[in-house]
């Protein structure tokens, strides 16, 4: 991890005070056994080159900070790639600069701009090329990349996934440090250290003067603070008005909502529905709709993942408060076991689960439910692959998880090969398309020998 | 008076003020006869929580008498609400109290009859009869009167009530007028059997009496001139009951029994046959079914040979035998319960208590009604076995003896033709006897609806708050709660289907010292060391190749397929977490490839076997793992060279002008250098695959086939079986090995592993000789990989060998690495034999979900 500093033009040799850097010294800091170092490799009435770089302890790093710093294994680009952990190593060593305090003598030079050249990487970043250039380019730079080699033996990858940044414009010294300061972090594909609040102050100190101004403010926002919650104070006091159009996505988001109200008003219907089971409950978004049925005395989540049982546990926890929410019980179960807590409900549900499961495996399940947890009711719901048509999609499935997507046809002869005793009825959910249907297809099983 | 106490639960005393129920009571803890703390009063109790037992709210002023009555009816409502607690508490425990308070309303006894009934223990009243004369005589010269008025209108009820105890339900009344000549006699619980100098405990006999004698003789029963059979050593034997229907000889058996158990040589327990049978030799209206007709015809010859009298006496004792039956033994060693034996199940809080409740569990287990074909709904009561007392249970016959949950089933259906199992005791062995034959028709055998049923999901509850696995290798495992969340995930969303995951390799431990050499972390040296000093003379040393470890279950047709894991496929191949190797396509092409050639060469037809079960490394390494390698490998490679590149330039440009920098120079030209072979090795196992043909399998172990398992083989027997495999497809390749005996073959070993890891190998892994190893009787590591010089560079980094890195990385510790390896490979065993021997996939499967639960990071606390 590195970054150079080079300038040309008159009076250059100002900036190693603007630094506080001794040109004919090497400068060396051990920090916990990691090296912050710098080196001037051209320092002439005309021109200067400095360089800072840091070698890290590799086994410090991974033994002893994995956690703080995301490391799963002694292989990881931590050691060498340009990140909030180089900003937080080079902070010390270019204090100086960065705070515009040099010697008293020097201060008039600290807004005084020259002929930049800073060079940083490695990069490792999600962004492509042009977001890189969209962020400098708008601050004046020039912006030059350069790739690492990939090349192996195999057919591994068309590019290398490490770049090398170079921006050449007119500033000053501190404001320039300052835009890398809030700009690698950015680019980074992590973000070391726990981001709080004093981030939006970090970024307010560092961003004075250009970053309200810049085109991609939002982003930069957004990338710097990384979490939803910390963002959105920003974006509170934000208030912009500018409405973007519908991402393509958000359809998607929408049909969710209409599959929760359907289920809801299926089960408004039933006229046993003191107990629910929400199989593959997820996140619990469901569930949580289910909590405010009226007649709902239990609801069952039943869920393997712990992540989304973490989610799903914060989301019933905020409702807990409304006298008329029926929290639900999470249950670490799943399909693939026996599981008597789930016996004898009047109602269980299946929200887009049976698609997740490998087509062979489904009549298993489907005998445990009918047969073994025998509920009163039945409610799967599942997409209609007919609907791809109308999204423009091609062979795809909706989900990269999806194991199958089944056109009504198939869905209907589905449902009745296996709902013996059941009572069958179908529906759609979302817009309706002359054609091809209802984006989402669900059906509901009601026990026979409960109409009799 | 004689009173007759039972083992535990509530006697009732009933009576007025006065009649003398505390000064019973005080007398018999003096005489020792009953403990302090079995008395428990209702005036007590006021005390405890009122500081006072007596109100007198007789006030000539109604206000106060009102006031006061209030106070003594909260009092006492508080002081009953406590005694009520302690009772049920004693009861659930198994302790006898005696309830000291009037009890004079029908009310005031109900509630402790209920008590009673709800905890399975009995309740037993004791009537103070006492004159009203007498009790008002007391009453003027007790400390605190409580009045005549009250008296008279206690006796009162009293008298009413007097007559309608004796119906109220209690095990028995007993009327006291003078309590002076009370004489109490306690007794044991009569469940519990001291094992003295052992029992042996035999599985459902059902009239199977050659097999039956058969079975004691092999237990070294030896037969007397009586006809008893006597253990030299003074063991007895047990049995679980069904010891008759079903089966040809049942009279025999019960008469055998009936001898046995009256002369205190044998035990045997109530089932669902022996009650049946027992109520129909009571001359209950019965209908005789499911084998229990042949009783009936054997005893119709039985009158005709003997004659009517010589019959109805033999029926009369034996129903006595099948009536006095208890539902369960709970045996113990040293005074402590260690053993249940109950027939068809036992819930936990039942052990060592009766009652008709009780009794019929433990005959039918916790069937909850039939299901629409007429067959029991599943409720696996095992699983709710949650105390550390073993339960040793039959009634539902299994093809081997299963432990589930620390309860065995040893009832293997001698009469379907299957065994008559005794589990010796506190030997914990097992010894058996097979079946003359199936001495059923053959309809509704067991052993069939086993086999359906051997692939029904596993019931999620006996795992989800941690389990334990005996294993055969290395006695019991336990996996922990924490670790079994993550793995249940795991199952739920990755890997194959449980019913095919039926074996995951254990995790290998590296060198458990590392090198002494200056330059190496490790080195073959230490692991040699390490097995000769465990006392190994022969060892393997096996190339390790580098790809991904992939478990192959091959099947010699769609048949098999269907019928060892429930669906029509040549076979499954999984990585070592349990997920499909390859995707559907390629997968098929492959299982289509290997078949063909173990079919040609006959492989299936020579070997006697249905399926093979390989654990084998797949290469190249990309194959599985190519999102890995340039998400990490190549990247970190790529920033790592671009980084160290740069600066090399930076520094060479600037050294000229700055003699110092000659030593940062120095140190990135060795960094950049680190840098390549990094990219090198990582390449090293990995090529572009056109073809399957360019994938290479080594299998290296031969774990199973399909009625055998192969961990009794040397790993020199499974190389040689990997060079047949690889005669026969050349997708299976050969492993190099070697065998080290002696010094000389010691050093040839260390040679070749430098050549090989020199050249970039992974390296080898050194085995002792015999797949499953001991010292001292204690399983040792089976294995423990050596790893090259320059392999390690994509393990620890790219700068590992740097003297202060290589420095550090000597201090590792492999201890929990060594742990996991044994435990995991004792689960991995224990589960292919389970496979092997056709148990049902829930026991297959929690020895794999153990390997699976050990290699998982720990659950979030929070859930």
């Amino acid at each position: 991890m590195q970054l150079s500093i080079r300038a040309i033009g008159q009076d250059v040799k100002v900036i190693s005070y603007l630094l506080a850097k001794n040109p004919n010294n090497l400068y060396e800091r051990d920090v916990n056994g990691h090296y912050v170092r710098m080196f001037f490799s051209k320092f002439t009435d005309e021109e200067i080159d400095v360089t800072f770089f840091v070698t890290p302890d590799p086994i410090e790093l991974s033994r002893n900070n994995s956690q703080t710093y995301d490391i799963t294994s002694y292989i990881n680009d931590r050691e060498f790639v340009v990140s909030s952990i180089f900003c937080t190593f080079l902070r010390s060593a270019l204090g100086t600069a960065l705070n515009g305090k040099p010697h008293e003598e020097y201060e008039q030079w600290v807004n005084h701009a020259f002929q930049f050249e800073f060079g940083f990487g490695p990069l490792a970043s999600k962004f492509s090329d042009r977001a890189i250039l969209e962020l400098f380019q708008p601050l004046g730079y020039d912006v030059e990349i350069t790739y690492g080699e990939a090349d192996y033996n195999m057919n591994l990858k068309s590019e290398s996934s490490a770049r090398f940044i170079k921006l050449k414009g007119f500033t000053t010294l501190q404001m320039g440090l300052r835009q890398l300061f809030v700009l690698i972090p950015v680019l980074d594909n992590y973000k070391h250290y726990y981001i709080d609040e004093k981030e939006i102050e970090k970024l307010e100190r560092f961003g004075e003067g250009w970053l309200d101004n810049h085109p991609q403010r939002e982003f930069i926002y957004q990338q710097a603070l990384r979490f939803k919650e910390l963002y959105s104070l920003v974006e509170q006091q934000d208030q912009r008005a500018d409405n973007e159009p519908l991402k393509k996505s958000d359809h998607k988001i929408r049909l969710n909502d209409l599959r929760y109200e359907k289920i809801v008003s299926i089960i408004n219907q039933l006229p046993n529905k003191e107990s629910i089971v929400d199989l593959g409950s997820g996140e619990g978004k469901l569930s949580e709709k289910l909590g405010f049925i009226n007649g709902v005395q239990e609801i069952l989540a039943v869920e393997p993942s712990q992540t989304a049982s973490i989610s799903a546990r914060k989301r019933f926890e905020k409702n807990e408060q409304q006298s008329h929410f029926v929290k639900p019980k999470q249950i670490i179960s799943s399909l693939f076991y026996y599981d008597e807590r789930l016996k004898d409900k009047d109602i269980i549900v299946l929200c887009e689960v049976i698609e997740h499961i490998d087509e062979y495996r489904l009549e298993k399940v489907m005998k445990t439910i009918i047969t073994d947890y025998k509920p009163k009711a039945l409610i799967i719901t599942t997409p209609n692959k007919e609907y791809n048509k109308v999204y423009e999609m091609d062979e795809d499935y909706r989900h990269p998880d999806h194991r199958f997507e089944w056109t009504r046809e198939e869905f209907k002869t589905w449902c009745k090969n296996n709902g013996h005793k059941y009572e069958l009825s179908f529906d759609g959910i979302g817009e309706e398309h002359e054609l091809h249907g209802y984006p989402t297809q669900a059906c509901l099983f009601t026990r026979k020998e409960l109409n009799q | 008076m004689k009173i007759n106490l039972p083992y535990a639960g509530i006697v009732l005393l009933i009576g007025p003020s006065n009649s003398g129920k505390s000064t019973l009571l005080r007398e018999l803890v003096k005489k020792g006869d009953i403990l302090t703390s079995e008395v428990i009063s209702s005036d007590e109790c006021r005390i405890l929580v009122g500081d006072i037992d007596f109100i007198d709210y007789q006030r000539s002023e109604r206000d106060e008498a009102d006031i006061l009555y209030d106070q003594y009816q909260h009092i006492s409502a508080e002081a009953f609400s406590i005694l009520d607690q302690i009772i049920q508490s004693r009861c659930r425990l198994n302790k006898l109290t005696f309830v000291d308070a009037t009890h004079l309303y029908p009310d005031d006894r109900k509630k402790y009859i209920a008590i009673a009934r709800a905890n399975h223990v009995p309740i037993v009243s004791i009537i103070m009869d006492v004159d009203q004369n007498d009790l008002l005589t007391r009453d003027k010269n007790r400390e605190n009167p409580r009045g005549i008025k009250r008296i008279k209108q206690q006796y009162q009820v009293f008298k009413r009530e007097k007559r309608f105890i004796k119906k109220e339900g209690y095990l028995a009344t007993y009327t006291i007028s003078n309590s002076s000549a009370v004489e109490i006699v306690r007794s044991n619980n009569p469940v519990h059997l001291e094992i003295g100098n052992g029992i042996d405990i035999i599985g459902d006999i059902h009239g199977c009496y050659s097999e039956m004698i058969q079975l004691l003789v092999k237990l070294g029963y030896k037969r007397n001139h009586e006809e008893f059979y006597i253990h030299p050593e003074g063991k007895k034997f047990l049995s679980l009951g069904d010891i008759m229907s079903r089966g040809p000889q049942s009279l025999k058996t019960m008469e055998f029994f009936l001898r046995h158990v009256n002369n205190g040589l044998a035990y045997m327990i109530d089932s669902n046959h022996g009650w049946k049978i027992a109520r129909w030799l009571d001359g209950r209206k019965v209908t005789l079914s499911h084998g229990d007709e042949f009783v009936e015809e054997e005893f119709i010859l039985y009158e005709k040979q003997y004659g009517e009298e010589v019959a109805k006496s033999l029926k009369q004792s034996l129903k006595e035998l099948l009536i006095n039956a208890p539902s369960h033994y709970v045996l113990t060693k040293n005074g402590v319960p260690t053993l249940v034996c109950t027939h068809a199940g036992i819930k936990d809080e039942f052990i060592g208590k009766q009652s008709y409740d009780i009794s019929d569990f433990c005959r039918y287990g916790d069937n909850e009604g039939l299901d629409e074909n007429g067959k029991p709904i599943r409720k696996d009561w095992t699983i709710h076995h949650k105390n550390s007392t073993l339960i040793l249970w039959g009634h539902d016959p299994k093809p081997k003896p299963l432990a589930i949950n620390n309860t065995i089933n040893i009832d293997q259906g001698v009469v379907f033709g299957g065994e008559l199992t005794a589990f010796q005791y506190p030997e914990k062995e097992f010894v058996s006897v097979k079946a003359q034959k199936d001495y059923t028709d053959g309809t509704n055998n067991p052993f069939d609806e086993f086999k359906k049923q051997r692939l029904n999901p596993p019931n999620i509850a006996q795992f989800i708050e941690g389990y334990t696995v005996g294993t055969d290798i290395l006695g019991e495992i336990s996996i922990s709660k924490e670790y079994v969340i993550p793995a249940l995930d795991t199952v739920s969303h990755y890997t194959v289907p449980i019913e095919e995951l039926v074996y995951i390799p254990p995790t290998m431990s590296p060198t458990p010292t590392p090198s002494s050499l200056e330059n190496y972390l490790e080195h073959p040296r230490e692991a040699i060391d390490y097995y000769r000093n465990l006392g190994i003379q022969r060892l393997v040393a096996e190339k390790k190749h580098m790809g991904s470890r992939g478990i192959l279950l091959l099947f010699k047709d769609n048949e098999a397929g269907l019928k060892y894991i429930g669906r029509e496929t040549l076979g499954v191949i999984y990585t070592r977490t349990g997920r499909r190797f390859f995707d559907e396509e390629m997968e098929r092409t492959i299982l289509l490839k290997i078949n063909k050639g173990l079919t040609a060469s006959n492989y299936f037809d020579n070997n006697d076997t249905e399926f093979i079960l390989l654990d084998a490394e797949i290469m190249p390494w990309n194959l599985k793992a190519k999102e890995l390698i340039s998400k990490q490998y190549a990247h970190v490679s790529e920033n790592a060279i671009l980084d160290r590149n740069i600066l090399m330039h930076k520094l060479e440009s600037a050294v000229g002008d700055n003699q110092n920098l000659e030593k940062w120079l120095k140190e990135y030209d060795e960094k950049l250098k680190n840098a390549h072979v990094f990219k090198e090795v990582f390449q090293k196992y990995c090529w572009d695959i056109h073809t399957i043909d360019e994938i290479q399998i080594a299998p290296f172990h031969l774990l199973a086939h399909s009625k055998e398992t192969f961990f009794d083989k040397p790993h020199t027997w499974h190389m040689e079986k990997n060079r047949e495999f690889h005669a026969i497809d050349s997708l299976f390749v050969k492993t190099e090995y070697m065998v080290i005996e002696d010094q000389a073959s010691e050093e040839d070993v260390i040679k070749w592993w430098e050549e090989m890891t020199s050249d970039g190998h992974e390296g080898i892994v050194i085995k002792p000789e015999t797949f499953i190893s001991t010292y001292k009787g204690r399983l040792i590591q089976p294995a423990i990989k050596v790893r090259g010089r320059k392999y390690l560079h994509i393990i620890y980094g790219m700068d590992y060998l740097q003297p202060e890195n290589l420095k550090r990385l000597k201090h590792r510790n492999t201890g929990k690495k060594q742990k996991n390896a044994l435990k995991e490979f004792a689960l991995g065993v224990e589960g292919v034999q389970r496979f092997v021997n056709g148990e049902s996939i829930s026991r297959v499967h929690e020895c794999a979900l153990g390997v699976l639960a050990l290699e998982s990071d720990p659950v979030d606390p929070r859930l």
